[in-house]
């Protein structure tokens, strides 16, 4: 008898160690935050709005989870807590994640040639899985939003020469070296993945897939993922989904690809996504490319790209602000939805002010 | 007879030679991008009916914050916004592009 309650006090005591909080229906809410260090927070990234100009930083919602529990949200400028917020390249770390769980199905290897999937790259026969997630096609691609309308690609494949068939426009670039040796972020290679998945599964299954694959299982039910006339997910830039739901993949991506019991991304999958790619030169851009996602990590003596964040955080970044940040060491997951309209945004100023305002918790 | 004009003018010959080589050079410019230049004045009307339609449409923000969200420093010309089928109309440019909702998972897209 005593034998038997001894043991049950044992399971009891070993599951409160051990257990995780995962989100059901909603989040559940954690310690808030409060004092100097969360005005400091607020001061920075809700600042005021400048309508007429549009100057300056302008978030829309900025949410925070500490090991699963939501600590912060707060929404600006139209967007809620209901608002598919659109991602821009965020999408692309999303699309990454839809290709975790096909892989670990083995329906793709990373050094498969993606022209065996996508005829459309029969000329560029040399570029594989892990090129385009690595952005290193070596196909002649211009990613300039805005200020270089007229020669870039990503406009003409957004809107005018590329919108029906994306894939299709981004084959069609000459290559400017091998495959695999350069970095060069472009849009046009994230939607070569999303083409060449569409023809692994066939049309009818992709269609459903990213839902069936990874929104349901993480309880995610606020997505919206916009596609060309071919049927392809815009990979590069259209998806939606609420703060809270992004940071569902979020934790996804803290908890090495396990969601609950679940191994939903392979581990070797997580593990590459998170692993920087070995021909990035330091400061080529904003942060280091893995596969798929960006890196705080320090590259050939450079410093890393946010010094106040731990090198091991990783974040799933897009145009006009919007940001998916990892930093699996403090457990937290950072949504931050935005119309940054310039330049003035810091991610290391966020990241070093979310951790001064939910610092690590101190065990009783 | 070109040499008697230019050494009697030869400043102003000099300034039409420059002319006639920055002429040949734009020409020279404008047939290389051609393509892009043709596509440019598209650019305008059709980001704005795609973005508008998802600002609206997708996000479920409100008429006057999709307005600003999507405005440009080129002016557009018309712009139509029909509720009923979430088809959205605006020309700029010269040039005019549609797009129109199309599911709850599909959100906008430009049409065709």
């Amino acid at each position: 008898m005593f034998k038997g309650v001894f043991l049950l006090l044992m399971l009891l005591c070993s599951c409160a160690v051990t257990a995780q909080d995962w989100p059901a229906e909603q989040w559940a809410p954690g310690p808030p935050g409060s004092g100097p260090a969360l005005a400091a927070l607020e001061d920075y990234a809700f600042a005021n709005r400048d309508e007429a100009t549009r100057k300056g930083i302008r978030t829309d919602a900025l949410l925070v989870i500490r090991d699963g529990q939501l600590v912060y949200e707060r929404y600006a400028g139209g967007t809620t807590a209901d608002t598919p917020h659109l991602t821009w390249s965020v999408s692309k770390s999303l699309m990454a994640a839809v290709l975790g769980v096909a892989y670990g199905e083995g329906r793709f290897s990373l050094q498969d040639p993606v022209a065996k999937f996508l005829p459309a790259l029969m000329p560029h026969p040399g570029i594989c899985f892990a090129d385009l997630l690595h952005w290193a096609s070596g196909l002649d691609w211009q990613e300039d939003y805005e200020y270089a309308p007229l020669n870039s690609s990503v406009v003409a494949m957004l809107y005018t020469r590329g919108h029906t068939d994306m894939a299709g426009f981004t084959a069609a670039h000459p290559a400017f070296g091998a495959p695999g040796q350069y970095f060069r972020y472009s849009s046009g290679d994230s939607n070569l993945l999303s083409a060449a998945l569409k023809n692994i599964l066939g049309a009818q299954r992709y269609a459903d897939y990213p839902w069936t694959a990874l929104f349901e299982p993480l309880g995610i039910r606020s997505a919206v993922w916009e596609r060309d006339a071919t049927g392809t997910f815009v990979a590069s830039s259209y998806a939606y989904m609420t703060a809270r739901d992004l940071a569902r993949i979020g934790l996804l991506m803290q908890r090495q690809g396990r969601w609950g019991e679940r191994q939903l991304l392979p581990a070797d999958w997580v593990a590459f996504n998170l692993q920087p790619f070995a021909h990035y030169q330091a400061n080529q851009d904003a942060a280091v490319p893995g596969g798929h996602w960006w890196l705080n990590r320090p590259v050939d003596g450079a410093p890393r790209p946010w010094p106040d964040a731990p090198p091991d955080s990783f974040a799933a970044l897009g145009h006009w602000g919007q940001a998916l940040y990892v930093l699996p060491g403090e457990k937290l997951v950072i949504v931050r939805y935005a119309d940054d309209r310039d330049g003035s945004y810091r991610h290391n100023e966020l990241l070093k002010r979310v951790q001064a305002a939910f610092p690590p918790q101190v065990l009783p | 007879m070109t040499g008697d004009f230019v050494r009697r003018r030869p400043l102003l010959s000099l300034l039409l030679g420059v002319l006639v080589l920055m002429l040949v050079l734009l020409l020279g410019w404008g047939w290389q991008q051609r393509v892009a230049l043709s596509a440019f004045p598209d650019i305008l009307s059709a980001y704005t009916a795609k973005e508008y339609c998802s600002c609206r449409y997708v996000a479920g923000q409100s008429a006057p914050y999709c307005q600003g969200y999507v405005k440009q420093y080129l002016p557009i010309s018309d712009f139509v916004d029909d509720p009923e089928h979430k088809r959205v109309k605006a020309s700029g440019l010269g040039r005019t592009h549609t797009a129109s909702w199309l599911g709850v998972r599909e959100g906008c897209r430009l049409i065709p």
